[in-house]
């Protein structure tokens, strides 16, 4: 049994390639390889920007935080971004921590990351 | 109206504590029975004192103050005065004057002498937990953990913080140990009022030993955050979060210590 994690995606007016990912629950061991299948489609599916908005994402640990990375690698190499929002302290306390601030781009608001898109 | 009225008793649960019963209208006149009740107290030298308040019909903010003064008195000592069986309506009325800020108030006896083992006597409160080494249940036990840890008075912080320990602790368990072997993981908490001890111990492949050996003496001081690597930064992590971490591998297991100090 996976911990709880739901996934809901939003189209962003004005940007064809990009959607907006809430992430709802807990990120961790039992159920990165769900996540990573479903971000890697909306890669596969054209779309090369993700905003990923983590105000209802109570817990992310070391596995969930590198599948982050790699979705910011991936997005990087098909010329797009992936770009986070809403943050909880304690969530970003780990981020920090793995020394990702500055590789992962990270907004206080969903509104500034799309704002920041290309 | 009948008077107020203090019986003082030894508590059953522990003798060497003393409980008042506390009846009737706690109100103004009743600050000089209150002050000499107090008196005997603290010429008996008790410091931890248990106010059964079930009786109680009526409060007044004047024999509250009372009481406060009271419990400064057995602060300073060392200890501490605590309610117990108050009703609804009176703690709503407590409520108002502020005295649920400054008294802590337990629905039972017992808990009230939980109360004094952590408080006063600084006491250690242990927990066993053994699970199968499968990643599905490593979410409900750290859940678990960081609920005690909250209800033993950590921060939300220290308790996050505790949950990613054992998460990224069981975690390394359950992918570099048992898996295979089938054996339980067993999960060791100690817990007090300025520190958590977790001890994680799980059989090991034999043939891995050298191995996970050699992985835990490489290990970064901080995690790598490259970008493309997905896994391999839980035992940095666990170091970076926590105070103290030792890792002791035997011929067919390993046993995880972290020690994490409460913050304040």
């Amino acid at each position: 049994m996976e911990s709880q994690i739901e996934l809901e995606y939003e189209d962003i007016k004005g940007h064809a390639d990009t959607k907006m990912v809430r992430f709802v629950g807990d990120l961790d061991a039992t159920n990165v390889e769900t996540v990573l299948e479903k971000i890697c489609n909306l890669f596969n599916d054209g779309f090369i920007n993700i905003i990923a908005d983590f105000k209802k994402l109570r817990y992310v640990n070391s596995t969930g935080l590198g599948i982050l990375l790699h979705f910011s690698k991936s997005a990087k190499e098909k010329n797009g971004s992936f770009k986070i929002a809403n943050v909880n302290e304690n969530v970003y306390e780990i981020i920090e921590i793995i020394g990702a601030t500055t590789l992962l781009e990270i907004y206080d608001e969903v509104d500034e990351a799309i704002a920041a898109l290309k | 109206m009948p008077d107020l009225k203090i019986q003082r008793k030894p508590l059953d649960l522990r003798p060497d504590l003393t409980m008042w019963k506390i009846e009737g209208p706690l109100d103004a006149e009743s600050i000089g029975y209150i002050h000499r009740e107090f008196d005997s107290v603290l010429e008996s030298k008790q410091n931890f004192l248990v106010a059964e308040m079930s009786g109680v019909t009526q409060v007044s903010s004047a024999a509250i103050g009372q009481l406060m003064g009271c419990r400064q008195l057995l602060v300073e000592r060392g200890g501490d005065l605590v309610i117990t069986g108050v009703s609804l309506d009176i703690k709503s009325k407590l409520s108002a004057m502020g005295a649920t800020k400054i008294f802590k108030f337990y629905n039972e006896l017992r808990t009230a002498v939980n109360a004094y083992h952590w408080e006063v006597e600084r006491k250690s409160e242990m927990v066993w937990m053994s699970f199968p080494p499968e990643l599905q249940f490593v979410p409900p036990v750290r859940q678990m953990v960081s609920r005690i840890a909250r209800q033993k008075g950590y921060t939300n912080r220290d308790s996050f913080r505790i949950e990613t320990i054992v998460d990224e602790v069981c975690n390394n368990a359950v992918e570099h140990g048992s898996e295979r072997l089938k054996k339980n993981i067993d999960l060791n908490i100690k817990i007090d009022r300025e520190k958590i001890e977790l001890e994680v111990i799980n059989a090991s492949d034999p043939d891995k030993i050298d191995a996970l050996r050699a992985l835990s003496t490489s290990m970064p001081k901080t995690p790598d955050a490259k970008l493309g690597q997905k896994r391999g930064r839980g035992l940095a992590l666990i170091k970076m979060l926590s105070n103290k971490l030792d890792i002791n591998f035997s011929g067919d297991g390993t046993s995880v210590h972290v020690t994490k100090l409460r913050e304040e």
